[in-house]
């Protein structure tokens, strides 16, 4: 883990009503060993901010008063602290701009709790990697050998341009794949970011994923090229990345 | 069989009204020329056969008695008829002939100037039995009869073939210009039951053009009116779906999260669930509610990689039949279309499939004239022929007992179709035939199509 007992992480929830806030503080301190603070719109926000250190936020962008984009933005300026929005379901253009503006993961209101747990922890690694420019992360298309990813759209390109489905987790495996190029990820990181999407077990699905994705990036056979099985429990995505 | 000669359609009936009309007035105006022309020529007829027989009667009066006989044998002398001199009449036996035609015939020899020549004493008019003869005879003041019997023309009420070819053809052309007035005239009614069809199928069809005959405009206008008041109608009711699920989201996120805090796992499973369905539900209103202002853009993408990761999907919400899920079709087929939207739609059927049949077997089929196939079967019971159709309007759940348990709220298939007709293709259901082995019934087969 990332987090040792001393480092626990600090989350801080924006949202309008009071009992998601408390609900969600519960579920994430008490089940999760995250220390929370929840607050209802912009301007408590900002206080609490200026009053503390938070690894994340966990911003829902239909607010009163100040609206969560302009809020976002105005963070984003202040600070690289990753931000997870909570948006309208289906909404597509405020998850779009949201991610345009530095959010670095959003989950469509209804959540899952266990999913919001899944993305916080996904958020909280790739911000806790060391020597990662985040706000690149977040903004600019990833390109492979051949193929890009759009982060913004949360969408794969093939090499002749036509978008290629992925399901939510193949998506946050290939973009901590492509993120650590060459570099090999152990199967329990990789688990922890399909943790609360899949049903059934967990081990099972890491390697479901795997396949899907090597299907999808025409990578199938016994020697596959670009996702690279690593004896002992591991897999690398040996390509050249480019950020554009 | 009156019934079958009286047309169903409105331009066949003006049509067949206006031509019987057509005929009629041309057959009456043909007799009333034709027996005009009869009377034009019998006036002729008699004014020429009147000239040659007193122009015949001034040259026997004016050669000498005893020779008369021999000039009257030179027929080349005479104007086209015959003559001869006798002491009497020549019997025939036939009445005088047509009392006008006659009179006209005695008039017009009166007419002709005699020039000095001493005039007939008695003048005989018979016509035989044979129509193109006239026989004349004139007493000569010396007491002989001259007789002449001239051919005549027999009366004809069309004189040439000009003329009935010019009247076939007036009267073809007369018909012609009928129909094309008469489909012209009716297209604002086709065009009418073309758009209320439309609208049946499509509340956003656009409107008719307010143009043309004063009526075709005044009903156009009338029918964009309730085209708009219906649109209204169906906009309120999304708008309002759309407001309940928005307002919905929080409830169902605060109950998300409460179930987290419940100790028994096999409740807590049991509300999650639940919460899933509700929250479907939810998704479902609101994206029926979105797709009315469709917004996203036109890209390209792999068909064949969408509709695999649809069936994973499936698969992984629902692990106990992701046995029974299959794909069968090219590896690749990229496409031109809204890549959300679709794949909504796509898995609003496979969704359908495996609910209500238990089984997706999705096949793609390359495209041909233009449009890609996807298949989607299933292995359940299908439904009934006139449901078909019925299962795309909006809220309509099929049977109620099979509802009960599925849940839904009858959006997913109006979505589908709704999407895929933006897209300029359609899906139709059809139930499929047992298989030839006879083992198990036919289950359902949803058609997709979508323009390449």
């Amino acid at each position: 883990m990332l987090f040792t007992m001393e480092q626990v992480p600090h989350i801080l929830v924006v949202d309008d009503d009071r009992e998601i806030r408390d609900l969600l503080a519960r579920f994430l301190e008490e089940k999760h060993q995250m220390r929370v603070t929840a607050v209802r719109d912009a301007r408590e926000a900002r206080r609490a901010l200026t009053n503390g250190h938070y690894h994340l936020v966990v911003l829902d962008l239909m607010l009163p008063g100040e609206s969560g984009l302009d809020f976002g933005r105005w963070l984003r300026t202040q600070s690289d602290v990753p931000i997870v929005m909570l948006t309208a379901m289906g909404e597509e253009t405020d998850r779009i701009i949201g991610l345009e503006l530095g959010a670095d993961d959003y989950v469509p209101k209804p959540f899952n709790p266990r999913e919001l747990l899944a993305r916080i922890r996904a958020v909280l690694r790739r911000a806790g990697d060391a020597g990662e420019r985040r706000s690149d992360v977040s903004v600019r298309n990833l390109r492979f050998a051949g193929w890009t990813l759009v982060p913004s759209r949360r969408r794969l390109l093939n090499p002749q341009g036509a978008e290629v489905a992925l399901t939510g987790g193949e998506y946050d495996l290939l973009v901590a794949l492509v993120e650590r190029a060459n570099r090999v990820l152990t199967r329990d990181m990789l688990l922890d970011l399909l943790r609360g999407r899949q049903a059934g077990p967990f081990d099972r699905a890491i390697d479901v994923a795997i396949s899907r994705l090597r299907r999808k990036l025409d990578d199938e056979g016994r020697n596959a090229q670009l996702i690279k099985t690593v004896r002992g429990g591991g897999y690398v995505l040996a390509a050249t990345v480019e950020r554009a | 069989m009156t019934l079958r000669l009286w047309p169903r359609s409105l331009a066949a009936r003006t049509a067949l009204v206006l031509l019987v009309g057509l005929v009629i007035v041309q057959v009456v105006g043909l007799t009333i020329h034709a027996l005009d022309r009869i009377d034009v020529q019998r006036l002729a007829e008699a004014r020429d056969v009147a000239v040659r027989v007193v122009s015949t009667y001034r040259m026997v009066m004016m050669t000498a008695p005893e020779r008369r006989s021999e000039v009257l044998a030179q027929r080349h002398r005479l104007p086209g008829l015959t003559a001869e001199i006798g002491a009497e009449p020549p019997i025939v036996d036939a009445p005088e002939g047509p009392p006008f035609g006659m009179r006209i015939l005695r008039v017009s020899l009166n007419l002709v100037p005699l020039m000095g020549v001493p005039h007939w004493r008695e003048l005989r008019v018979v016509t035989p039995h044979d129509p193109r003869l006239v026989v004349v005879s004139m007493l000569m003041p010396d007491g002989d009869w001259l007789n002449m019997t001239i051919p005549v023309e027999p009366l004809s009420a069309l004189h040439s073939p000009t003329f009935l070819a010019a009247f076939v053809l007036m009267t073809v052309a007369a018909a012609a210009l009928t129909l094309w007035a008469v489909r012209r005239l009716t297209a604002p009614v086709r065009t009418l039951a073309a758009a209320a069809e439309a609208l049946g199928r499509d509340v956003n069809a656009p409107p008719l053009p307010e143009d043309g005959p004063s009526e075709v405009a005044t009903a156009a206008a009338a029918f964009n009116t309730m085209a708009a008041r219906i649109r209204r109608f169906v906009e309120d009711r999304t708008e309002l779906l759309t407001a309940i699920g928005h307002d919905l989201r929080t409830p169902i996120t605060r109950l998300k999260l409460r179930a987290e805090f419940v100790e028994d796992e096999e409740q807590k499973g049991k509300i999650l669930a639940d919460l899933e369905e509700l929250e479907a539900m939810v998704s479902a209103t609101l994206a029926f509610g979105r797709d009315a202002r469709t917004t996203e853009p036109v890209a390209s993408l792999d068909l064949a990689e969408l509709l695999r990761t649809v069936l994973d999907e499936a698969g992984d919400a629902r692990p106990d039949a992701a046995a029974r899920l299959s794909y069968e079709g090219p590896q690749h087929l990229t496409v031109r279309a809204r890549p959300l939207a679709l794949k909504r739609a796509v898995a609003n059927l496979v969704a359908n499939a495996v609910v209500y049949g238990g089984r997706a077997a999705v096949r793609l089929i390359p495209p041909a004239d233009g449009m890609v196939t996807i298949e989607v079967e299933d292995d359940g019971p299908g439904i009934p022929a006139a449901e078909l159709e019925r299962v795309f309007e909006p809220f309509h759940r099929g049977e109620p007992s099979r509802n009960r348990e599925t849940g839904g709220v009858g959006l997913g298939l109006p979505i589908a179709r709704n999407i895929l007709r933006a897209h300029g293709g359609d899906v139709v259901l059809a139930n499929r035939p047992p298989s030839s082995a006879g083992t198990r019934s036919g289950g359902l087969r949803a058609t997709a199509t979508l323009p390449v």
